[in-house]
């Protein structure tokens, strides 16, 4: 499978067999990886394939359960990051800590010649001229005596190549660097990235942007549900063969979700009637600067109805569903709720007037509430049905409509009462989702519902979801960047890149490849028009 | 011969392991049940200072002392647990305090109506309750910035409105001290009284149950709907209005007289109470009814240090804060048995 395995010499990094089990998934499954010298290896997959982690085991900051990391023909043990500093292997990615008060040429210095020195001379001009030789090198232009503060996206990855540099870096792992990026600044980048490679360094690219790949990268891995589905050379492949080898093309067991229920886009179809919710050309100011603004939605809901709205990671998903409970910025367009415009101020608004709730696609810092205990997490967003009077809880309630969310969900725990954290990650995932459909909500958003679980739980989670959304007549907008998701829960789906709704399918049983054969030329579509953008 | 010796030695290590477990699952049970947290450690002071002077100790007056004395810190504590438990801080309690209690002076000293003090008192506090409530949940000012300024603020208000000098002779109070001819004042009944519909309102209401959540993971109570807002402002309102019943307390509990500088570092004893009574200053945990056992501890830790002859005041005061240290870590992270 690896195209170039039989010249051992060529290989600068190597890491085989690689597994990393994470609780409640498989994060790697057996992958194998290799990077020769002077190559830009890209790797290529959906939102939780598996792509990052692979990157923070080569930057020694997770251990694999099983395989072995070769470097430069000697296997070695990557401890933690500075192991893998050590041997020339440096992460950059966009969270990374720059300091942002200091300028330039101080975070140079800092975490590329002075680190790992806790006492040593600061010598500002050898310091300063060293890093013009090298911009001056791989051609990067950049004042060195501003604040990293007052810099973009693309500025402050490229003081992050330079600390790499400075620390005589053979291999750059970069994580999605360019994902915030305007088209320029993206541009820029990938023309550094050129220049590192002229230069002998190795480079791992890890990105979601099909067209990106194939434009920098001499290979590409791409990675589904943490198994690696094959390396290509980028000469010969296009960019619809990827984006089939990315979302997959076997369904397997994915549309027994909707066995048995009518699908509510056929049976409504004779039906004129409003819209539960509906989007007309909505533009959205982004509020933070990691946000992608929404340029033009049009999007409806009916009573019911499961809807997924499909797109890879920066297109727009999260703001969607943030702005229908009121955490986001309209700058044109409307939200009709019944026909009539509505403005949301907050997700307690949005469920208590309009009964619209929204789970969100981070586990950690927004969803789960670690201190509760699993019936509480359950019934956070229901407060109101469980209490009697107002304010005085009822935990007879509570305790009715946990045990019932946790058979329903199938939650594997010994207690409605244990603390959340106890359970595993798939089962957090459950709860939360059950929390969703506790609320009795007329809407449910569920931004990645399945993300990060094993494929198991992955269609419990579907299919109860599924269930409850048709017994309860509960409407669900389902955010994903897993096309058999969408396409084995929804009704109807829409594809979305860049902030903006490309087209609309409704999903019948007879219809489901028919449409993914749509969607899969739609994003190579996007990706190419893209690129001739630049 | 080699496998009896091998069945002895597993019978041995089973033994082990079995004694093992047993520790372990009461280490398992301490830190499952956080009403464990306060209450063993309550119990350990308790012994010793039985162990050290059970005449003293034990004798009806000085229980009375340990009652009475406790009474206006658990109040305190009271309203600065729940503070921690959303994971901020209250700086106020003492100045607050301070400020009641000589509102209670004032007021009695021009009119001489008892419950017209009260009233006033109480709802003094309630005010700079109302007050850090708005700042923190509506300007979103740092818990700690905004009740930074409570304290210096209200101290200074202590200040002027006296005119720096104490107001003796306020023995109307002395109804607080009734023991209904038991070593329990009434000002104990109070607390005690309070703690119990704390632990009530803490476990049982829509309110509670959000304070909980906000201290553990704010972002989510808020996305999941829940009246964030509304929840801190009520807790810092309720906190103030606790201060305030512990301001007027205080008046008798300190004699009948009150000062400027009455209540002065409070804030630090409801704090301490606070975290002694297994509150963790992360937020988001604790039993309800740590503070009551925490305000306790203290108390019966500066009693016993009295009754041992240790008197000065400086001294008493780094004996606290060595035991706060050392039980601190134990006590709001629950034991750990191995890392």
């Amino acid at each position: 499978m690896p195209t170039n395995a039989n010249n051992e010499d060529n290989i600068s990094l190597l890491a085989e067999n690689i597994t990393k089990r994470f609780p409640g998934t498989v994060a790697l499954d057996n992958v194998t990886f290799d990077l020769e010298y002077g190559e830009v290896h890209g790797l290529l997959g959906q939102n939780g394939a598996g792509k990052s982690t692979l990157l923070k085991i080569l930057y020694g900051y997770y251990r694999p359960d099983s395989g072995r990391i070769v470097i430069q023909g000697r296997e070695v043990r990557l401890h933690n990051t500075a192991d893998a500093r050590k041997h020339g292997i440096i992460l950059v990615n966009q969270e990374i800590t720059l300091m942002p008060h200091l300028t330039v040429y101080e975070n140079i210095a800092l975490l590329g010649f002075l680190w790992g020195k806790a006492f040593s001379d600061f010598d500002k001009n050898k310091i300063r001229s060293q890093i013009k030789d090298l911009m001056g090198k791989y051609g990067i232009e950049l004042n060195p005596d501003l604040k990293i503060r007052e810099l973009n996206a693309a500025s402050k990855m490229l003081v992050q190549i330079l600390a790499a540099l400075s620390m005589n870096a053979k291999i750059i792992l970069f994580d999605e660097p360019t994902s915030p990026m305007s088209l320029r600044e993206t541009e820029q980048i990938l023309d550094v990235i050129r220049a590192l490679k002229k230069n002998g360094i190795s480079i791992t690219f890890v990105t979601h942007k099909i067209q990106e790949a194939i434009e920098i990268c001499d290979r590409i891995t791409v990675l589904r549900n943490g198994k690696a589905i094959g390396t290509v050379n980028s000469s010969n492949v296009t960019e619809k063969e990827l984006a089939e080898m990315m979302l997959g093309i076997e369904l397997k067991g994915f549309y027994s979700v909707k066995e048995g229920w009518v699908n509510k886009a056929i049976e409504m179809e004779n039906v004129s009637k409003v819209p539960l919710i509906e989007l007309h050309d909505v533009h959205t100011i982004p509020i933070k600067p990691t946000d992608v603004p929404l340029r033009g939605v049009n999007l409806k809901i009916y009573d019911g109805e499961v809807v997924a709205v499909f797109g890879l990671i920066g297109a727009g998903k999260s703001e969607l569903g943030r702005l229908l409970v009121g955490l986001g910025k309209i700058s044109k367009g409307m939200v009709l709720y019944y026909g009539k415009p509505i403005k949301i101020k907050s997700p307690t608004h949005a469920l208590e007037k309009y009964k619209i709730a929204y789970l969100s696609e981070d586990r950690k810092t927004d969803g789960i509430i670690p201190h509760y205990s699993v019936a509480s997490n359950i019934s956070a967003s229901a407060l109101s049905l469980i209490s009697k009077i107002k304010f005085l809880l009822d935990l007879r309630k509570e305790h009715d409509l946990a045990v019932t969310m946790i058979r329903s969900f199938n939650i594997k725990t010994s207690s409605p009462y244990v603390k959340i954290t106890s359970l595993s990650g798939g089962n957090q995932q459950k709860v939360l989702v059950a929390r969703g459909l506790a609320s009795k909500v007329k809407l449910l958003i569920i931004d990645e519902p399945t993300v990060g679980v094993d494929i198991g739980a992955k269609i419990e989670i579907r299919k109860t979801i599924y269930k409850l959304s048709k017994e309860d007549n509960v409407s669900v907008l389902v955010l994903t960047s897993d096309l058999d998701e969408a396409l084995g829960m929804a009704d109807r789906l829409y594809f979305m890149h860049e902030g903006k709704i490309i087209r609309e399918y409704a999903i019948k049983p007879d219809n489901v490849e028919d449409v993914r054969r749509k969607v899969i030329e739609d994003l190579a579509q996007a990706s190419t028009y893209n690129a001739q953008l630049t | 011969m080699s496998s009896s010796d091998g069945k002895t030695e597993t019978v041995a290590v089973e033994k082990r392991r079995a004694q093992r477990s047993a520790l372990r699952k009461f280490l398992d049970f301490y830190n499952q049940q956080e009403i464990a947290r306060p209450l063993i450690p309550f119990i350990i002071i308790l012994v010793v200072s039985i162990a050290l002077s059970p005449q003293y100790f034990l004798s009806p007056s000085n229980l009375k002392v340990v009652l009475f004395q406790s009474a206006p810190i658990i109040l305190l504590a009271i309203g600065e647990g729940i503070i921690i438990i959303m994971g901020s801080i209250d700086l106020t309690p003492g100045s607050v305090a301070g400020l009641s209690a000589l509102v209670t002076g004032l007021v009695t000293l021009s009119t001489g109506n008892i419950a017209l003090a009260i009233t006033i008192a109480i709802l003094a506090g309630l005010a700079t309750g109302v007050i850090n409530g708005l700042l923190v949940s509506k300007f979103k000012v740092y818990s700690f910035i905004a009740t930074l300024a409570g304290l210096e603020i209200w101290r200074a208000v202590d200040l002027t409105i006296t005119g720096g000098s104490p107001i003796y002779g306020l023995t109307q109070y002395s109804f607080l001290m009734i023991d209904f001819h038991t070593f329990i004042p009434l000002v104990f009944m109070i607390a005690l009284a309070i703690t119990l519909i704390f632990w009530y309102l803490l476990t049982r209401t829509t309110w509670g149950r959000i304070i909980y959540g906000i201290g553990s993971n704010e972002e989510a109570v808020r996305l999941a709907g829940a009246h964030a807002d509304l929840a801190k402002f009520l807790a810092f309102t309720i906190a103030g209005l606790l201060y305030g019943l512990a301001g007027v307390m205080l008046v008798a509990t300190g004699g009948y007289v009150v000062d400027p500088w009455t209540a002065y570092g409070y804030e630090l004893y409801a704090i301490a109470a606070a975290v002694l009574g297994g509150i963790a200053l992360t937020g988001g945990t604790g039993h309800p009814i740590g503070p009551f056992f925490g305000a306790l501890i203290l108390t019966i830790l500066t009693d016993i240090l009295i009754i041992m002859g240790i008197t000065q005041y400086t001294i008493q005061e780094i004996i606290i804060g060595i035991i706060l240290i050392a039980a601190a870590p134990a006590l709001t992270r629950g034991l750990r048995w191995v890392k």
